[in-house]
């Protein structure tokens, strides 16, 4: 089996509301290795989201150690973490997260730029990733003109395009009826093929059943 | 990320919100609009200033009396006939004046009356356009004849055909015997408005005594006026039997000091109205920084977004920098434009033309890019300190 892409080690996540303290992870130990697909699955409020924004480098353990492809996160800076997410990670949110008066294009876009490709290249892979997702009649709609559906789409396909080692994906699926949610999994699936790692969050037990492993989580820790 | 690419992110975003753009850069377009129009101003002062001292002949000096003897006039006419002996003099005339209102039938003006000499002409560099000027003979007779200014023969009606007709100066007959050339200028004093009349009879029907409100000297052409002053100043000090203790009580003004005076004060009026001017920048680039602040908050989420998808914090940094310094940099060159044509209206109005000073441009330009980094780069760091987490949980 191949190297652990990613290597989390007793990675607690505790958040302090005044004198209350919410553990949403718990010593969390947990390894995926390079080209799995795994679905993480549990309960609402489960700590599934508050586990994926510490995988995508969004937030950090306040104990534990994280490590991606064999270096510690915690060692790194804003700017190599800034680094990391722009070339090794493709992240959806739950909540989509798309830039607001910035037609689909230009999101999805976008983390080329980051990358410092130009213009034409950049449009040329936004529009075939938004093709890829079915929205190539969409390019020019902000998202307030896009269904809820549509606009996880456009998630999608900002993840994707900068054809990322890792994709985590926090509830792809949630809001697309079952033909578009199945279309999603096949993308995932052909992705997965081209040995990328992916990592899902998903409530629905076909999505999860189509992954090659599933994890629970259940208070804040693995379940067995 | 290239300036191109940060300038079309910024641009589309002073697209989406129009009038917040412009109402930010209004604060920048008056301020710099002030700057450039006031500097032009007072350039435009200072070239008219000296250009019309030029005009009143640049070998002139002017002698007046100071100290505590002024009101009194501790010159005489026998002061200006000593000082016609001087070497280098070409021409003196003494000039005593008065306020009087000038009446032709039905007709008044108010005006100002100068007693002087003929030697008035060549000293204050007048062209006789009709009739005559004033004649020593008719000078050293006192006799009530007047020469009028363009304007003052205009404000009474009177032509070339009217030459010999009787006027009343404070009510006391005169013949009007020419007209002068008109010198032309505008402003604070026309010195086209006056009436010239021999010295005796100011200070006969008007002034009473013998003393001159000034000595007008024209110098002969190569020599040093500064030779002159103080040949001048010698005789008078002389005759007026001051001790070498004593102060001077009068003074004499060359050309030369007066350009320069003047010249400071219109520099000084300059300094003053671009700075007052510049707080309006200042008040313009606060404006700015405020809602660069306000926009920061706003887009919260989207700088979370923006670093979620790999923008390191120097992205963002540069993001709001360029999309401040787009908004001081184009409210600058609407302020310039709005300056230049400001500068334009009032030089054609005062009469002094107008000239475009690339310094002017280049400052104002300057000054609104510093305007937009100073009060940008404060909002832009606290858009690039932001953690992704905390800025995409912003509600
Ligand atoms: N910023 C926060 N401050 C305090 N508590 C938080 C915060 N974010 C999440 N939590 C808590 O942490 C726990 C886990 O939240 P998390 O978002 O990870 O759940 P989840 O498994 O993704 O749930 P869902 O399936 O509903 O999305 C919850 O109990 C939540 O209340
Ligand atoms: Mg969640």
């Amino acid at each position: 089996m191949s190297a652990p892409i990613i290597s989390l080690a007793h990675v607690s996540r505790i958040y302090e509301m005044g004198h209350v303290t919410v553990p949403a992870l718990d010593d969390v130990s947990l390894d995926v290795h390079e080209g799995e697909f795994v679905a993480i699955v549990g309960p609402s409020g489960s700590g599934k989201s508050t586990m994926m924004n510490i995988l995508g480098c969004l937030d950090r353990p306040t104990a534990g150690s994280y490590s991606l492809a064999g270096t510690a996160v915690e060692s790194l800076g804003d700017d190599a973490l800034a680094r990391v997410r722009s070339r090794t990670i493709g992240f959806v949110f739950q909540s989509y997260n798309l830039l607001p008066r910035t037609t689909a294009l230009d999101n999805v876009a976008t983390p080329l730029l980051y990358q410092g490709i130009r213009g034409a290249e950049r449009r040329r892979r936004a529009t075939a990733a938004l093709g890829r997702l079915g929205l190539a009649d969409r390019l020019d709609h902000e998202p307030t003109e896009l269904s809820g559906g549509q606009q996880q789409r456009v998630a999608v396909a900002r993840a994707i395009v900068t054809e990322p080692a890792l994709i985590l994906a926090d509830e792809p699926t949630g809001n697309l009826d079952s033909h578009a949610g199945a279309e999603v999994m096949a993308l995932f699936r052909e992705l997965n093929a081209a040995g990328r790692t992916i990592v899902l969050i998903t409530h629905d037990a076909e999505v999860a059943a189509a992954a090659g492993r599933q994890i629970h989580l259940r208070d804040g820790r693995v379940a067995a | 990320m290239s300036i191109i690419e940060l300038l079309r992110l910024a641009l589309s975003r002073l697209r989406t919100s129009r009038l917040r753009a412009a109402l930010t850069m209004l604060g920048v377009i008056i301020g710099v609009a002030s700057v450039v129009a006031l500097v032009g101003v007072g350039q435009g002062t200072t070239a008219n200033i000296t250009s019309r001292l030029n005009a009143l002949g640049t070998n002139l000096l002017t002698i007046s009396p100071t100290g505590k003897g002024a009101s009194d006039g501790t010159l005489t006419l026998d002061d200006s006939e000593a000082i016609a002996k001087v070497d280098g003099v070409a021409a003196v005339a003494p000039e005593v004046s008065t306020s009087q209102t000038v009446t032709r039938g039905t007709t008044s003006t108010d005006t100002t009356v100068v007693g002087t000499t003929a030697a008035y002409a060549s000293v204050r560099a007048f062209d006789v356009w009709q009739g005559t000027f004033l004649t020593t003979p008719a000078v050293d007779l006192g006799l009530r004849v007047a020469v009028l200014g363009a304007t003052t023969a205009d404000n009474l009606g009177i032509t070339a055909q009217d030459l010999g007709a009787e006027i009343r100066v404070g009510g006391i007959p005169y013949q009007v015997i020419g007209i002068l050339q008109p010198k032309g200028g505008s402003g604070f004093q026309d010195p086209d408005d006056q009436v010239v009349v021999p010295v005796g009879s100011v200070q006969k029907y008007f002034v009473g005594g013998d003393s001159v409100r000034t000595i007008g000297v024209s110098t002969t052409d190569g020599a040093s006026q500064d030779t002159v002053t103080a040949d001048i100043t010698a005789l008078l000090r002389n005759r007026h039997e001051l001790a070498p203790s004593d102060d001077d009580d009068f003074n004499v003004f060359n050309q030369t000091q007066l350009l320069a005076a003047a010249t400071s004060i219109a520099g000084t009026l300059a300094l003053l109205l671009g700075g007052i001017a510049s707080i309006s920048l200042v008040v313009g680039g606060i404006g700015i920084m405020n809602i660069m602040l306000v926009s920061v908050r706003e887009r919260t989420r989207e700088i979370g977004i923006r670093k979620a998808v790999g923008a390191r914090g120097r992205d963002i940094l540069a993001q709001f920098l360029v999309e401040a310094l787009t908004l001081s940099l184009l409210g600058g060159l609407i302020g310039i434009a709005v300056g230049l044509l400001v500068s334009a209206g009032i030089g054609r109005l005062a009469g002094w033309g107008f000239t475009l000073s690339p310094t002017t441009i280049g400052v104002a330009v300057l000054f609104s890019l510093i305007v937009g980094v100073v009060f940008g780069v404060w909002p832009a760091r606290q858009a690039a300190r932001l953690d992704p987490i905390t800025a995409l949980r912003y509600e």
